[in-house]
Order: structure tokens, then sequence, then C-alpha cells
């Protein structure tokens, strides 16, 4: 219950955070993905009972403001969930370098995901760039460590990941 | 055994949530993905902005207050180098302060090694000019009169750039007011001395013109742009006080048996607003 609560707690600070980063980085065209990056930090550090719900809420809270589709990023945050449980035994999430390999890896994928989900299902590109593409990317895996260091601090059991 | 059991549950659960959970979520997000997005999706949108607008409102506060960060920072860093500026502007003052004791007090030790009066220490009053005479332009009437301890040919003093410059003298005092005569008056006298050649003269005021420097020695070598100051011989100014600097010396008549030269006045007499009227120092005849 201690947990849930606590993770109720991280998902509002980063939803605060996820949103003031997206309206400070705009001013340089670069759009930072930080609810990604917490749904992938609570999945490598929490077991799947946490890791799926928070992910999907996550991505439903992206989605509250999209207008072409509702329940893409939900749709593709789940599937990077499922990513991440599957490599939880080949990544040591616990160093950095995995860390930021994983969550640039899944940040590319997640903003490909979206834009195929969305040329194919209303039809409409959103490819704002490579400038932010790159830019969302880079920010992505420079953040990771920090977001990754929150939750195993705050949230993970203490000698295990779960 | 016991333990386990219950191990081997929790693992259980644990395997099973790793294959449902995953499988439910992404049926549902399909779901939302196929369903129109009026209707059921629009409800979900209304329920899901009571949760989710308080962390927006929250984050745009976030984003109003790091606005101004920048500035608040860069103050900070002014303030740090100005506090830093003062505070060695300090250690200079109260250095020289120091040293401006030492003098004083080798002062205090030669007068008396001299059997000198000692120098009267100038004790005095603000007083803000109450108005001006109309018919009297180059005098003033001041604020302050024989109740805060003024008295009758006080010395009036105004203060440009941290220095005493004289103004004038008191000619009249009331009860909580006093007139002060400015130096331009033609009524007006000073005994003075040039800061140079430093020969002893009588300054008179000359109206609009510059103020008249009369009976400097004919062999005197007083020049242009000397500084004058209040003589130590003049029984109603204290010595020191600025008075103004020499703008021209009339050297042309062959009868006079004196020099006269012309002084600028330091103090602007029209601009007199507040005015150091100074007190008779204690163990002074009256």
């Amino acid at each position: 219950m201690k947990r849930i609560v606590k993770l109720i707690l991280f998902f509002m600070a980063a939803t605060i955070l996820h949103w003031a980063a997206m309206a400070l980085l705009g001013n340089w065209d670069i759009s930072l993905n930080l609810m990604l990056i917490f749904a992938i930090a609570v999945c490598a550090f929490l077991p799947p009972a946490y890791g799926y719900p928070t992910a999907f809420v996550s991505g439903l809270f992206l989605d509250f403001f999209g207008v072409q589709l509702f329940g893409q990023h939900a749709f593709i945050f789940t599937l990077c969930a499922c990513a991440v449980y599957s490599l939880e035994n080949r990544l040591e999430f616990d160093s950095v370098v995995p860390q930021m390999v994983c969550a640039g890896v899944l940040t590319l994928l997640a903003t490909l995901g979206n834009l195929i989900l969305l040329k194919v299902f209303a039809g409409f590109s959103a490819w704002n760039g490579i400038g932010s593409f790159i830019g969302g990317i880079s920010c992505s895996i420079l953040i990771a460590p920090a977001v990754f260091w929150a939750v195993r601090r705050g949230l993970a059991a203490k000698g295990r990941t779960y | 055994m016991k333990k386990d059991s219950s191990a081997n549950k929790k693992k259980t659960v644990t395997q099973r949530s790793r294959k449902i959970l995953p499988a439910v979520f992404l049926l549902v997000s399909v779901l939302l993905i196929l369903l129109p997005l009026e209707g059921p999706v629009s409800s979900m949108k209304a329920v899901l902005s009571y949760v989710f607008i308080p962390q927006i409102r929250a984050a745009h506060g976030v984003v109003e207050y790091s606005k101004d960060v920048n500035e608040t920072v860069q103050g900070l860093l002014n303030a740090h180098r100005e506090n830093e500026e003062l505070k060695n502007q300090l250690r200079e003052i109260q250095l020289e302060n120091a040293q401006a004791r030492e003098v004083f007090e080798e002062n205090k030790r030669l007068t008396q090694a001299l059997q000198l009066k000692p120098p009267l220490k100038w004790k005095g009053i603000w007083a803000k000019t109450a108005y001006r005479e109309p018919s009297q332009w180059n005098s003033v009437v001041v604020d302050k009169g024989k109740a805060e301890g003024i008295e009758l040919r006080a010395a009036a003093v105004v203060q440009q750039d941290g220095q005493p410059i004289l103004a004038g003298v008191v000619i009249e005092v009331s009860e909580n007011t006093s007139k002060v005569l400015l130096l331009r008056d033609e009524d007006f006298s000073a005994v003075v001395y040039t800061s140079q050649s430093q020969d002893e003269g009588l300054l008179t005021g000359a109206g609009a013109a510059d103020l008249k420097l009369k009976y400097l020695p004919l062999l005197s070598t007083v020049q242009e742009g000397e500084q004058v100051y209040t003589s130590a011989s003049s029984s109603i100014f204290p010595a020191g006080i600025l008075v103004g600097q020499i703008s021209s010396i009339d050297r042309d008549d062959d009868f006079q048996s004196y020099l006269t030269a012309r002084v600028k006045p330091a103090a602007v007499s029209g601009t007199v607003q507040e005015l150091f009227l100074l007190t008779r120092p204690e163990g002074s005849a009256k």
C-alpha cells in the first residue's frame, strides 16, 4: 500500500516535470518524453504488477492531450514495458550505461511507433523534423540516469530490484 | 516449507501478471485507438481531466517560476559583486578613518605643545528652505530658529560631493525660523584666504556678478583658479570652509593700492534647498 501511494506521488511529480520540460524545451523545438523514461524506470525496478499499469496510465496521460488518436501512447508505453521486462535478465539496470541505452533505444522506437500509428489510424504525419527527433532522444539519454536513480531510490525495494 | 510455498506462490503471481497484464493493457489501448473520439472516449477524457488538470496547473506554475530564475540569479550575482565592492570601499574608509583619527590626535598634541587655541569643532543643524522673498532673492528663510539653538550671525553651509561650502550667514532669527543672507548679496562680507598664495582679503557680494575679493596685497601671486576658503581671522565663520574659486584678477589700474579679484561662488544661490546652520561650539565665547 505504501509503495502504491509512493508510486502515485512519483507519477504526479513526473507529470508535472514532463509538462514543465515540454514547455521549457519547446523554446528549442525539443520534445522530451519524460513520462516514457519514468515508465521504463518503474518497469526496470518494480514488479510487472506495478510496471504495466504505470506504463499504461503514463501513456494515457499523454493521450489525454492528443486530438487525432486516443490510446496510441498507452499502447506504445505498454509495448515498451514488455520490452523492459523481457530485457531485465540481459541488462543490468543498476548501471548508468544500460539505463541510457535502454532509454535511448526505447525513445527512438516509441517515437517511430507513434508516427506509424498516427499515419495508419489517423492518416496524419506528426514529424517535427530531425532536430526535434534527435534532440528529444539525446535529452532522454541524458536525463535517464537521474530518473532511474530517483525511481530506484524512492520506489525500489532494498537489495533487490524487486 | 511454508516459506517455500509462499515464495512459489509469489513467483506464480508475478509470472501470471507478466503475461496477463500486458495483454489486457494492449487490448484496452487498441480498443481505445479504434473507438471513435466522440462518445465513450470523450467521456473518458473528461474523467481524466479531473485527474491530470491539477498537475498541468502545477507544471505551469513551475514554468512561470523558472522564467524569472534567470533574472533572479543575475540579480543575486550583481548584489554579490556590489557587496564585495562595498566591502572593499568600507575597508578603505575604515583605514582612512583610522589615519584621520591619528592625524587628529597628533594635531591635538601639537596644538597643546604650541599652546594654540584648539580648533573648534563644527556642530550644527540641517534646515530646509521655507520660502524666499521675491523682493530679496539673495536671502532665504529656513525652518529652524531659536528653538533649535540657531543664533544670529551663524554660518550657513551647503554640502556638495561631501564637501562643506559656504552659502551665507544668518541675519535674523525668530523662534522657529531664521533668515539667511546668501553670498551674492551686497551686504554679505567675510574674511577669506586663497589656497596657494595664502593671501587674506575681504569677500563681498556683488549681486548677479561674481563675488568681489578686496584688499589683496599688491604683490600677491594669486592666480585664477585658486580656491578661496574662509579664514581663521573671521569672527563669524569657522576657518577652512570652501567659498569658491578665483575667476579673474583686476591688475590694470596703476593707481590702486591693493588688488581686487573676482570669485565664482561654489554654492549656487538659486538652488539652495537645505542648509547646515552652524551652532556655536561648546567652549567658545559668545
